[in-house]
């Protein structure tokens, strides 16, 4: 297996805890965007970093979305007062549409699996319009297209 | 506004929220199932009551939920 192949597997692995955690029923994009903040060693890694986007400031953002899509609605997490359930720790589960179309749209934005890195991942997540990631970065006061910029200069500089 | 509606409870006003309204409740309703289940399950209730209460069978709330509480150690009255 090639570097990619591992940094992706253990992105998916990442993905697959922040599921399970969250009690969902697959790993979908904002999974595969914390498993990816929490590699490191990534040039990808320090540009989301760089943006104030660090694993928990991402979750952080997500958890507001969650909420503010709920209060949308006339919900809130907070009003149910059950006990947190206990998460399975060995739920296995599948990427979930939205995982799999990132994944798909990151590996249409390199030129080949050999130009394939870690960078073109979060491209293929930041390439959303609509659904959890977008909604949370915009919440979170985050410019998904300066940031799409300076991936794609790291990526040019040939940074892995 | 529409008048059944309270007036603390927002419109949806775009379809984008409006969406992302239903993950999110979609989301809520499967943590507080697990929530729920496990709060049933330690107060020992048995499969088929939780199953009849949540509207679906006994195979389906087993198969969901057996493994995660066995994992977390809650004792589990048999199957009936």
């Amino acid at each position: 297996m090639s570097a990619i192949d591992h940094y992706i597997q253990a992105v998916i692995l990442h993905g697959q805890t922040e599921a399970r955690q969250d009690g969902s029923a697959a790993i979908e994009a904002h999974h595969l965007l914390l498993g990816i903040a929490a590699q490191e060693g990534t040039a990808a890694r320090e540009v989301l970093t760089s943006a104030g986007l660090d694993r928990q400031a991402i979750r952080d953002a997500l958890d507001r979305e969650f909420e503010h899509s709920l209060g949308t609605a006339g919900v809130s997490a907070a009003s149910f007062g059950l006990p947190a359930p206990t998460p399975d720790p060995d739920r296995r589960l599948n990427l979930g549409a939205s995982g799999r179309l990132c994944l798909e749209r990151g590996f249409a934005t390199a030129t080949g699996k050999k130009d394939l890195r870690p960078g073109h991942l979060v491209l293929g997540i930041l390439e959303a319009e609509l659904g959890t990631v977008p909604r949370a970065l915009t919440l979170a006061g985050v410019d998904r297209a300066a940031l799409a910029t300076r991936l794609r200069e790291v990526l040019a500089d040939g940074s892995w | 506004m529409v008048a059944c509606m309270p007036a603390d409870i927002p419109e949806p006003q775009e379809p984008a929220d409006a969406l992302a309204a239903v993950v999110a409740l979609r989301r809520l309703a499967d943590q507080l199932e697990d929530a729920a289940v496990e709060q049933a399950m330690r107060a020992g209730w048995s499969w088929p009551q939780v199953a009849e209460a949540l509207g679906v069978t006994r195979q389906a709330v087993h198969k969901k939920h057996v493994k995660r509480l066995i994992a977390a150690g809650v004792t589990l009255r048999r199957r009936q």
